[in-house]
This record gives structure tokens, sequence and C-alpha cells, in this order.
């Protein structure tokens, strides 16, 4: 099958959702889907949806760190996840490339679909789950290896060969890093400033022509400038890539999100054990003008305990 | 134990909101001393309104800067955001506000010693009443968060725009004394001055509602009369 084919086109309509048609017909993972089983809800627009979780819970060793989220990513935006320390933001956006798998003792339940395919079902391999969702973690990660080979590397792993020069230009132009690079294309990616690592680890993800981009607190080690860039960056990708975002700098969520879903933190009763848990989820700028709920409120005001 | 990690800056804005409250308290006396400066046809009264806009002027562009500052410093979200944009707003209200107190002090000035027209003068002391509860209460409703307040505030200002518009008439019964109508043409601007005053206190409370409900409607909008917001 042809690289290029690999990417979405088209959408089929279905009870108010569209399922992205994809490489091969009916299937993700070369696996079966079942398309429109899924009603939509009171969407505010209808808006093709790339998540959609349902009653998803996750539990680490038995103690439940996120509780019964509910929620519709939808594609090519960027969906912003904001909310206190603790209250599972890293742990939620984990669950949707299935990374949370590789942690002993994490348990998801609930059900997550990714256009419409339960994204935990037995025959979805959570290798091409990760090649079709990438992520940018939060400190930069290339590999000590050269600029070139960092992005050549992710295409070579999934079997791309050809035109690998004319893919690592096209992945590192996506992530605005060309210009800076170009000349210096063997150099150790170690040689390049943090911001320039981050955007390097942006077009690694890019390379292999993934649907989705994870972002988890992507600028946190970047200064103003580089977080700047990123941001801008991130606007650029989210015509061709869906884009949900972990952060803990609200204003970064307001600059850059058109969705923006608040977790807060519940206490338990005896007061022993805390739990995230969703509390809004709503278009960005009418978060941040006039949240919906006073938890939200209080939170992006400062006016919590 | 709560603690506010943003106390600095919500102290900011209450105090804030504090010296707009006083902004209107000043204003309104404004009003209250040029409308009796009128009616006395007192020069030093008149006078006094004139001097005192300084002092609103002053707390005007305090508040402004002071404003500016915390949108720059303090990237203020949701109901702190509308409560800056409120004031914002009320605070360039209540500076016309002041400004029309001085035009009506002005022009009590400049009619010293025509002869009057008493139903003109206790219609425009009806108007100046009507206003100055107005600017109250938009500024009651503020300080309160009160939106049935805020709401009942187009009801208020129909007398004002219905005296404003027989103004015209009371004027024109005066032609037959040149001296008279002279007095009379300057009091269409008084009662013009007013019906404006009216005009500020309901979009001062125009603001408030939006700083509660968090969607801004006008009240009642001049090209489409017959579609009036007020609930």
């Amino acid at each position: 099958m042809g690289y290029d084919q690999e990417k979405e086109s088209g959408g089929v309509a279905t009870t108010g959702v569209t399922m992205k048609e994809v490489a091969e017909p009916g299937s993700i993972f070369g696996v079966h889907i079942e398309v429109g089983r899924e009603a939509a809800r009171d969407l505010p627009e209808i808006r093709e949806i790339v998540f959609r979780l349902e009653g998803v819970s996750i539990s680490y060793d038995g103690v439940e760190a996120v509780r019964s989220i509910t929620m519709d990513v939808p594609a090519n935006q960027i969906t912003a996840i904001i909310g206190p320390s603790g209250c599972g933001k890293s742990t939620l956006i984990r669950t949707f490339n299935r990374m949370n798998d590789l942690i002993p003792g994490a348990a998801v339940s609930g059900r997550v679909f990714y256009h419409g395919q339960d994204l935990y079902g037995p025959a979805v391999d959570p290798v091409q789950v990760r090649r079709r969702i990438g992520m940018v973690f939060q400190k930069p990660n290339p590999f000590p290896k050269s600029i070139f080979d960092n992005v050549a590397f992710g295409l070579k792993v999934n079997g791309i060969t050809d035109d690998i020069p004319a893919r690592v230009e096209e992945a590192l132009k996506q992530a605005a890093l060309w210009d800076e690079v170009r000349k210096d294309l063997k150099k150790n990616a170690y040689s390049l400033s943090g911001g320039q690592q981050q955007r390097l680890c942006i077009a690694r993800a890019v390379a292999v022509n993934p649907d989705v981009i994870l972002m988890d607190e992507p600028c946190s080690a970047l200064d103003p400038i580089a977080t700047a860039k990123i941001e801008d960056l991130m606007r650029e990708l989210r015509s061709q890539y869906s884009i949900v975002i972990v952060t803990h700098n609200m204003q970064q969520a307001a600059r850059t999100s058109d969705m923006t879903a608040f977790l807060t933190t519940e206490t338990s009763d005896d007061g022993d054990s805390r739990t995230g848990a969703l509390v809004e989820f709503d278009r960005t700028e009418l978060i941040f003008t006039r949240p919906g709920d006073a938890r939200t409120e209080a939170y992006i005001t400062g006016r919590f305990g | 134990m709560t603690t506010q990690p943003r106390r600095h800056f919500h102290e900011e804005l209450e105090g804030l909101e504090l010296d707009v409250l006083g902004m209107g308290e000043v204003a309104e006396r404004m009003l209250a001393n040029a409308m009796e400066s009128l009616a006395d046809s007192d020069l030093i009264a008149a006078q006094k309104v004139i001097d005192s806009d300084d002092d609103l002027d002053n707390r005007y562009m305090m508040v402004e800067r002071r404003t500016l500052e915390l949108l720059a410093l303090q990237t203020p979200v949701a109901v702190d955001l509308r409560l800056i944009s409120a004031i914002l707003h009320t605070n360039v209200h209540l500076e016309r506000v002041g400004d029309m107190a001085v035009n009506i002090a002005k022009i009590v000035r400049v009619v010293h010693g025509l002869p009057v027209n008493q139903t003109i003068l206790s219609h425009l002391a009806e108007m100046g009443h009507i206003a100055r509860e107005m600017l109250r209460a938009s500024m009651d409703a503020l300080a309160r968060r009160d939106i049935a307040l805020a709401t009942k505030l187009p009801e208020m200002d129909d007398p004002v725009d219905r005296l404003n518009r027989g103004m015209y008439r009371e004027v024109a019964s005066c032609a037959w004394d040149p001296q008279m109508l002279e007095w009379a043409i300057r009091m269409m601007v008084v009662s013009r001055q007013l019906e404006r005053i009216g005009d500020h206190a309901v979009d001062i409370a125009e603001q408030v509602a939006f700083l509660i409900t968090g969607e801004f409607r006008e009240f009642t909008d001049a090209s489409h009369p017959e579609v009036e917001g007020a609930g």
C-alpha cells in the first residue's frame, strides 16, 4: 500500500457524527470497524469525532486515578486538558494511544473509541495505535543521533524506505525547523537548543504521517520564545492533524486550543484518596469568558482553596 | 483553610471596583448640584460643578491606567475579565455623565438674568431627579450584582425620554418672548443632556447584566425600537 494513501480522505456521515474512511475500507488497525453505532449527543455542531470516551476510568494497582470520563474529541482541532496537579491530565492523555498499557498495574475501564473503533478491543495492536497517534513529551527526547537520523528513524521502523530525504525535509518543514537545520542535518540532535529539540521531536512524530498528535506539557521546559514557536506550529499543524495537549499553563490552553477540558481532583469521603474527574468540556473561548461550572471558574480565576 | 493563589490580584480588582463606585457617587453629586444651580440660578454653585470635574477626570484616568495594568500583568479570565470589561465601560460612562453635568452648569452661567418658564423648569427638575435615580440604581446594581435591578433601567428611562420629546413643544410656546425663547432654547440642550445621562445609566446596567450573566445584549436598540431586549 502506498504511504501517501494512508492519510484519510473524505468522510461518511452517520447519525450526525462523521467517521473517517481509512487506509483499508472498514478498518483502522486491520480490524473491522462498526460505524454509526454511537448516536450523536447534543454536540454544538456536527463535527468529525476522533476519540469518544464513554465512562472511562483508569486505575493504578486498584487505586482510581481518573473516574468516569465521557467526552468527544473533535478532529482537526486542538483540544487542551487543564486542571490542578494530580487531577489525572497525563493519565487521561495516555489512554488515547494506550501508553498506560506500558505501566504495570494500570487498568482502563469504560470504552475508548477511535474513529468509532474500540481502541482497547482485543484485536487492536498497540504498536499500530502509537504509529497513528503520535506523542510529544514534556522533555524533548531526541535520540543521540544526527538530526536527519532522528526523523528518518521512525520512517525506517515503519518500513518506509523510499524518498527518505524528501520525507525528512517535509517533516522538518512541517515542524518549522527546516530553515534552521537544513545545513546541519548531520549534526548531533543534542547540539540543538531545547526549543529546536522539541520541534525535532514534533518532526519525528509527523514524519510517519500520524492522524493525531498528543502533547504532554510540550513547552514546560522551554523559554517563552521557544514556547511561542511551538504554539504557532500547533496552529499550523491543526489543519492536518488532530491535537490533544495537556498543559498546566492555563494561558497556553487559552492561546492555542479550540476546546478545553477541565479536570479536577475529588477527595473521597474518608479523605484518603483523590481521583480526577472531568468537570467541564467546552469551546475554549467559553471556558475562559463564561465557564458553565463554578469549579471551573474558581480554578481558572485562582479562587480555589 | 483556603488559600487564594491570586489574592493580590483580586484585592487590586476589588479596589478598582470600589474606585468606580466612588466615581458613581461623584458623578451623581455633580448632576444633583448642576440641577440645583439651574433651579436657583446660582452661579457660585454652577462654578463648583465645573471645578469638580477635574476630580472626576483624575479618577477616570487612574481607573483607565490601572485597568490596563491589570489586563497586561494579570491576564484575567472569566468573571474577572468580565468585571474588568464592565469597569472600563462604566468608567467611560461616568466620565461622560460628569461632562454633561458641567455642560448644564455652563448653561446656567449663560442664561443668567434671562426670564424663565416654570413649566420647563419643573419638567427639567423631574428629568434630573429620574436621571439621578437611574444613575444610582445602575451603580447599586453593580455593587450588589443585582440583575433584577439592572434590567429595570430601560423602564426607568421611559419618562425621561417622554419629557425630552415634549420639550420642543414647551420651548415653542415661549416664542412670544424673544428673551424667554433664548432661555428656552438653552433648556432644550439641558433636556438633551439629561436624556443622555439616562442612556448612560442604561448602558452601565447592560454592563452589570453582562458581568453577571456572561452574555452581552443591548437592553434597547435605538435603530430597532420595536425589539426591546429588556426582560
